[in-house]
């Protein structure tokens, strides 16, 4: 009987052994491990960019420059950190030698841009660079090459880094763009105001008007090539046109005894967007600048200005105090029914479409705090990105990763600069500027 | 259905009807013994076993080696079965086979005496081989204020509440440029904090509310489970599919051995955080932050990826390019933290030779 016993239960092992087994060793048999990683940092991509390679004498003068302007567009990001020249082991002194990956690596340069320069018999600089991933060893993209004058060597530089900005990130590049803007001077009350543009980092700064008059407002064209801005040169406030290139400027003909002001390009390019006060109420108008022909789109017994269109042209947000408070509204081109979209606690005011599409920045006020934010289109996650003394008037780049606006110092002495932060709220950075500067409006990128 | 069958089935249902309600499996507990202890340190220990043997081995009473004569005779003789009074169906065990005969102890090769046994020589020490003046030499005292003046270290980096390039001299100005270092960058980080929120982080209003018990978890339904046994042949199935398992692995104990055990859920944390580590999305475009991408990676056994094996097989939520730009971030992350080697046990290698890693951004994103 014992033997019997014995035998069944040895029998029950034979059968349930090998399965239990079996499934222990499912995993190994399924294939390869297989984990999800959820979790990253977020830190700066550390970059590496020697001197470009001198092809001749002439050459000799932007091979570091370029390089600079380079490095520096990049770190200026936030996205991205340089590995200091002094702590490169390799010297690259062949454009189209091989790189020496392992001495990159040793420094922990995950990105290397080299490149050469040279400035060719009839004036022109030639810049050719390559970028490469050190860590996979190999190069991203494809080498190129870019001309043009002497003079213009600062937006070779740009595209150059626009390049490397793109390849590296996937967004769409902004470095070679420009800024209008109004420069202050003097005391704060006598303070004398200009019109000037200059490149998106603060160089190159030319003044398109004198200091006679208050300016107001600039606003770019979607081709670059214009500016609406408004003046008290008249005594009341009017649209002007300037053209960039000649600084020849024109007014806008309105009715007699209204202002006008706040202006804002169409994407079209033609038409224009601005408030009009009249009899103590102010609306928004539309106007076709080649005809002169004016239209109003709202008529609410409220203030109503500071009008933004959709990058597609369909839609219009802008301000206004028609609920009690100032708040932010979107309205199709062509007028009609508005919807409010802000619904926080404060006030909310000069609004402005990214570029993208996907998020409106605005103004706002709240608790004696003045804040840059962004919202989505249809009001919700808004983000406050700055909180100062008084922050306002925001500007998108070409790319909409990143916020331009203005920053007052308070007091008597206070004096108005420009500011950047990335849309994420990080790299909050002040814009070197040598007078000070407000109402920023950033250009569409260069051609 | 004869007798013989009939009377066996009743005695097997009887049995296993006993060992089931009878408890003859009934695990009884196993007998055991206390034995007294007492703690005592490592000192105390080393002082109890380090006792001078010599002494101990003079006393020892060394016995007189056997008689080699006087060894008891063996006998051919069987030896009888012994009486155990077992039931008659148990059988005789059979006859013990007639041991041979013992071999004759050996004589001791020396005799013992009451002097102790001389200590072995020392290997050579290598120490030796230092040079004689080393010892000799008086160790100096270190001198406790530095012989020659050091520069101050600098201060700590402080974070500003937005970027400052570096001030420089200006010898064309009136007034002298005033003194402001660049900006120190803030560090690595996994969450983005704005300046708004920083300002609303200082002064908290009023504390959060603990959270409500969560409400018991229904358990749902096991599909699987009942679909499997409503069906009639799952059993059969599931016998069928071990021993076919069984057979497989009769004829595969080789392919078992280089297979190796699974990770454990340790091991692979262990992997996730060393690559996670070198994750970053802080240079990605928003578009690339929306983008999950699957890449698979070969590993050598030394536990460092192979570059050329690393490729994405699949990208989901994005454009191509920024499943590109997903796809780069995520090969520096195993390339550079692998670059020593994943800690990973080697025993286990093929359950780690082929890895294939989603990477999904989904809570680094901007929220």
């Amino acid at each position: 009987m014992t033997r019997h016993v014995l035998t069944l239960l040895t029998a029950l092992m034979v059968v349930t052994a090998p399965a239990l087994a079996a499934q222990d060793q499912q995993g190994a048999r399924d294939g390869p491990l297989r984990i999800e990683i959820t979790e990253g940092v977020i830190e700066p991509l550390p970059f590496a960019v020697p001197d470009l390679v001198a092809e001749n004498t002439q050459a000799a003068e932007y091979a570091s420059n370029i390089a600079r302007v380079i490095a520096s567009d990049l770190a200026g990001t936030g996205l991205f950190r340089e590995i200091p020249r002094d702590a490169h082991i390799s010297r690259v002194t062949n454009f189209a030698s091989p790189v020496q990956f392992a001495d990159w690596k040793a420094i922990n340069a995950q990105a290397l841009i080299t490149g050469g320069v040279s400035v060719d018999d009839t004036g022109k600089v030639v810049v050719q660079f390559r970028l490469y991933d050190v860590f996979a060893g190999q190069e991203l993209g494809q080498g190129l090459q870019l001309v043009g004058t002497t003079s213009s060597w600062r937006r070779i530089a740009h595209k150059v880094a626009d390049q490397v900005y793109s390849r590296l990130t996937g967004e769409a590049p902004y470095f070679d763009s420009r800024v209008v803007f109004v420069s202050e001077t003097g005391p704060k009350d006598a303070r004398k105001k200009q019109l000037a543009v200059m490149d998106y980092d603060g160089a190159n700064v030319t003044y398109l008007t004198d200091a006679n008059s208050i300016v107001l407002a600039p606003r770019f064209s979607p081709d670059g090539d214009r500016v609406l801005f408004t003046s008290y040169e008249s005594g009341f406030p009017k649209i002007y046109v300037l053209d960039v290139g000649t600084a020849a400027r024109q007014v806008l003909q309105t009715q007699e005894g209204t202002m006008t002001f706040a202006p804002r390009f169409a994407p079209d390019g033609r038409t224009i967007l601005y408030s009009l006060s009249s009899g103590g109420n102010t609306d928004l108008y539309a106007m076709d600048i080649t005809t002169g022909q004016s239209r109003r789109l709202t008529s609410s017994p409220s203030i109503e200005t500071a009008p933004s269109f959709s990058p597609d042209g369909s839609q219009i947000v802008f301000e206004s105090d028609r609920s009690g408070s100032p708040q932010l509204y979107i309205m199709p081109a062509n007028g009609g029914e508005a919807q409010r979209i802000s619904f926080g606690q404060g006030r909310y005011g000069t609004p402005v479409w990214s570029p993208r599409g996907d998020l409106i920045a605005f103004t706002k006020q709240s608790k004696g705090r003045f804040h840059i934010g962004v919202m989505r289109t249809d009001g919700s996650e808004e983000r406050l990105l700055t909180a100062s003394f008084l922050d306002e008037g925001p500007t998108g780049s070409p790319n909409g990763r990143v916020i331009m606006f203005t920053r007052e110092t308070q007091g008597s002495g206070g004096a108005a600069s420009l500011y950047s932060v990335d849309i994420t709220g990080r790299n909050l950075r002040q814009v070197p500027t040598q007078t000070g500067a407000s109402d920023p409006s950033w250009s569409p990128l260069l051609n | 259905m004869n007798t013989g069958q009939l009377i066996s089935g009743l005695a097997h249902t009887g049995l296993i009807g006993f060992a089931i309600f009878g408890g003859a499996f009934k695990a009884e507990p196993m007998p055991f013994e206390v034995t007294e202890v007492t703690a005592i340190s490592a000192e105390e220990y080393a002082a109890l076993v380090a006792r001078p043997e010599p002494d101990a081995l003079a006393n020892v009473e060394t016995p007189e080696p056997p008689d080699a004569g006087e060894a008891p005779a063996l006998t051919p003789e069987t030896d009888a079965a012994p009486n155990t009074g077992a039931s008659e169906l148990s059988e005789a065990p059979p006859p013990d086979a007639a041991p041979e005969a013992l071999p004759e102890p050996a004589e001791p090769e020396t005799e013992v005496t009451d002097e102790p046994p001389a200590p072995p020589e020392p290997p050579e020490d290598v120490a030796a081989l230092v040079p004689d003046a080393l010892p000799d030499a008086a160790p100096e005292p270190s001198p406790r204020v530095a012989p020659e003046p050091v520069a101050q270290p600098e201060p700590d980096a402080e974070i500003d509440e937005f970027d400052r390039q570096a001030s420089e001299a200006d010898e064309a100005a009136e007034d002298p440029v005033p003194d402001e270092q660049e900006t120190a960058r803030e560090a690595a980080a996994t969450r983005i904090v704005t300046e708004a929120e920083k300002a609303e982080a200082a002064a908290p209003e009023r504390s959060v509310r603990p959270r409500t018990r969560p409400a018991a978890p229904t358990a749902a339904p096991d599909e699987k489970t009942a679909q499997t046994t409503s069906e009639p042949d799952a059993v059969n199935a599931a016998l069928t599919e071990a021993l076919g398992g069984a057979a497989e692995q009769a004829g595969g104990t080789e392919t078992r051995a280089a297979q190796g055990p699974p990770l454990t859920a340790g091991e692979k944390d262990g992997l996730r955080v060393a690559v996670q580590q070198c994750w970053n999305v802080g240079s990605l475009s928003s578009d690339a932050l929306a983008t999950t991408v699957v890449v698979a990676v070969s590993l050598s056994e030394d536990g460092r990826p192979r570059n050329d094996t690393i490729r994405m097989l699949d990208s989901s939520g994005g454009t191509t390019a920024s499943a590109r730009q997903a796809y780069e971030a995520a090969r520096r992350a195993i390339i550079r933290c692998g670059a020593r080697g994943f800690d990973l046990p080697r025993e286990k290698y093929a359950s780690w030779r082929d890895i294939e890693m989603t990477f999904n951004p989904e809570n680094m994103r901007i929220k």
